[in-house]
């Protein structure tokens, strides 16, 4: 991996992407396209646009709609805009334990990211700095765990959590979350500090710096927006994660996920199907992380496109 | 693997560095890694080999029965329900990554051409993918469902008690609609991203050649997204293989969408069976590696020749 003839990093891709942002891009590089536009074409653009937006948007539309409805007749109506409206629903949510599974998936989500972020980071300035023996080998191990179906390791978890007590725990998510993210935050920490020039740490080592100072004095402060797109991804990993959680620690309130819960909530009536509480719940998860998507986007995708180069 | 740290620190005969400082750079480098290497083969080498123990007795409920060899092998590959779910997963996979990739190119040939709100534009689509896959399911489920019956009501040439989730063949079509929402945006921001490392001069030197905007397309375009395809393909199919989030939640399962993951899970909490459940694991685990490292290795072999040419 240090030697073939890497594609764009993620953070010169990154840079190249700032240097498209919206007020450069339609000067120098794009002038034959300028000259052509019309209004018509900006219009036929702008449609385009708003079918993406549209795709993308509209379910939630829906979903924040059904969320605010109160009455069954509301509730079993298909017309998105018919009442009556109320917060009732967020009431049910938080009454039936909700604000435990947030604190739940917190801590997990949590502790895999730190845990994760900190020895992948180690992991990956080996690969890509230091002498390191057998490093074909040791990728090669890495990328294939990356491919290991989860469900195939639930089973044999499942019997050894059960052995030594950590169902319903919280370690017995994140240790199983490091393992799968890992991979993934190596890939895209080894390509940040490639991206970093080998200069300046010939210039600590000159100085009298051991390699760890290096590491932890030099290279880790500049790698800092990777470690930031590493940490984002790992943690919405185990934000997200569901299989694990509804295996290991399916209906305690003390260890239930956020993902476990919206699946198993259950009506205030019994047979009443619980339409407006799970979608009220999924607001309650959903908006938060519009705002988390808005302000580091750039983040997420300088890590996206970084993972997907070495992966 | 990392124990062995100490049993050669300064035999690098080639090494450029020489030992420094106490530790060497090749001990350093051992101790970084081993934290990784030991988290990943205790929660993931390990448990595969231990599924593969587990594999050979046979379990009564969650009690241990006798050392039965191939015995529960023979009885998952005879079985029906084994070979549905392998096509099940297959289905899915083969129709969700085609649609991803069809409308993620659309998505991102749109926003490669748009200027205004690239940033805002970037983050509406990563919307959907970073939700929890279970709300997706959630959503895209009660939408479905006969009530409220809203995609019903809005599509007018569907009956309003027509049952999506209750029918077989389009039970698997709403799971697959909904990967494909949550995920197509997310394969446009890969090609997205491909795209914008096409430098414009080769379109100028097309248009002066002559060249239509659908040649443009096919023999510009497509040729120099080549790598991005490839692995965001990758990315895409290994992961669509392992799905279980939509088909849990939207149907558990019923009407032919019982994939691999939901099968195998159904033999560890629903109706417990260590044996089996490992069994049908170590299945999945061939099955599903073996096509992962099958597509690494040939696209990973025209990723290379790609780069050089």
């Amino acid at each position: 991996m240090s030697t073939p003839p890497a594609p764009t990093s993620g953070a010169e891709r990154e840079a190249a992407d700032t240097r498209r942002s919206p007020e450069v891009a339609g000067g120098s590089g794009r002038a034959g396209a300028v000259e052509r536009r019309t209004t018509g074409q900006r219009l036929g653009k702008t449609a385009l646009l708003a079918i993406v937006f549209l795709w993308c948007l509209i379910p939630f539309l829906w979903m924040f709609a059904t969320s605010l409805k109160t009455t069954d007749e509301a509730l079993a109506s298909p017309v998105p805009w018919q009442g009556p409206w109320g917060w009732s629903n967020y009431l049910s949510v938080f009454d039936q334990g909700f604000g435990y599974n947030l604190r739940n998936s917190l801590v997990v989500a949590s502790m895999t990211t730190i845990i994760c972020v900190g020895i992948g980071s180690l992991a990956a300035y080996a690969v890509a700095r230091l002498e390191l023996g057998k490093k074909a080998l040791i990728l090669t191990g890495i990328l294939t765990v990356s491919l290991f179906p989860p469900v195939s390791l639930v089973p044999p978890l499942y019997e050894v959590w059960r052995a030594v007590g950590l169902l319903n725990t919280y370690p017995g998510m994140w240790i199983a979350y490091i393992a799968f993210t890992l991979p993934l935050s190596i890939f895209i920490l080894t390509t940040f500090f490639n991206a970093i020039p080998k200069d300046l740490e010939e210039a600590a080592r000159v100085d009298g710096a051991t390699p760890f100072q290096t590491f932890y004095r030099v290279i880790l402060p500049l790698a800092a927006p990777g470690v930031g797109s590493a940490a984002i991804l790992v943690f919405s990993y185990a934000w997200n994660e569901y299989l694990l959680a509804s295996t290991f620690a399916p209906r305690d309130l003390g260890a239930q996920t956020v993902p476990v819960a919206i699946a198993g909530f259950s009506g205030s009536v019994q047979f009443q199907e619980p339409v407006g509480t799970i979608m009220a719940a999924c607001v309650v998860v959903t908006v938060p992380m519009v705002f988390f998507v808005l302000i580091l986007q750039k983040r997420i995708v300088a890590g996206l496109t970084a993972g997907g180069v070495k992966g | 693997m990392a124990t062995a740290t100490d049993a050669r620190p300064a035999a690098a005969p080639g090494g450029p560095r020489p030992n420094r400082n106490g530790i060497s750079e090749r001990g350093l480098a051992r101790l970084f890694i081993s934290p990784s290497i030991t988290a990943m083969a205790i929660v993931a080498l390990f448990p595969i080999l231990y599924a593969v123990v587990l594999s050979f007795y046979e379990y009564v409920g969650l009690q241990q029965g006798g050392f039965t060899a191939l015995g529960n092998y023979v009885d998952a590959l005879t079985d029906g329900r084994f070979w549905d779910s392998v096509i099940a997963t297959f289905v899915f996979t083969v129709f969700s990554v085609t649609f991803e990739f069809l409308i993620g190119m659309g998505f991102a040939l749109i926003m490669h051409q748009a200027f205004v709100g690239r940033g805002v534009a970037r983050a509406t689509i990563l919307i959907p993918w970073v939700i929890p896959t279970v709300i997706a399911a959630q959503m895209w489920r009660y939408m479905f469902e006969v009530t409220p019956g809203f995609i019903n009501w809005a599509l007018p040439f569907v009956p309003d008690d027509f049952n999506w989730l209750g029918s077989s063949g389009w039970a698997m079509f709403t799971i697959i609609f909904a990967d494909v929402w949550k995920t197509a945006p997310f394969v446009a921001l890969l090609l997205l991203a491909g795209l914008q490392t096409i430098p414009e001069e080769v379109y100028e030197a097309g248009r002066v050649d002559g060249a239509s905007a659908w040649q443009r397309f096919t023999r510009i375009t497509l040729p120099l997204l080549r790598p991005a395809i490839l692995v965001a393909m990758l990315f895409r199919t290994t992961d669509a293989l392992r799905i279980y989030d939509l088909p849990a939640v939207m149907t558990r399962g019923a009407f032919g969408t019982e994939t691999l993951s939901v099968l195998v899970q159904d033999f560890v909490i629903a109706t417990p069976n260590p044996g089996f459940a490992s069994t049908l694991s170590v299945l999945t685990f061939i099955l599903v590696l073996g096509v992962g490292v099958l597509l690494v290795s040939v696209l990973g072999k025209e990723l290379v020749l790609g780069d050089e040419a």
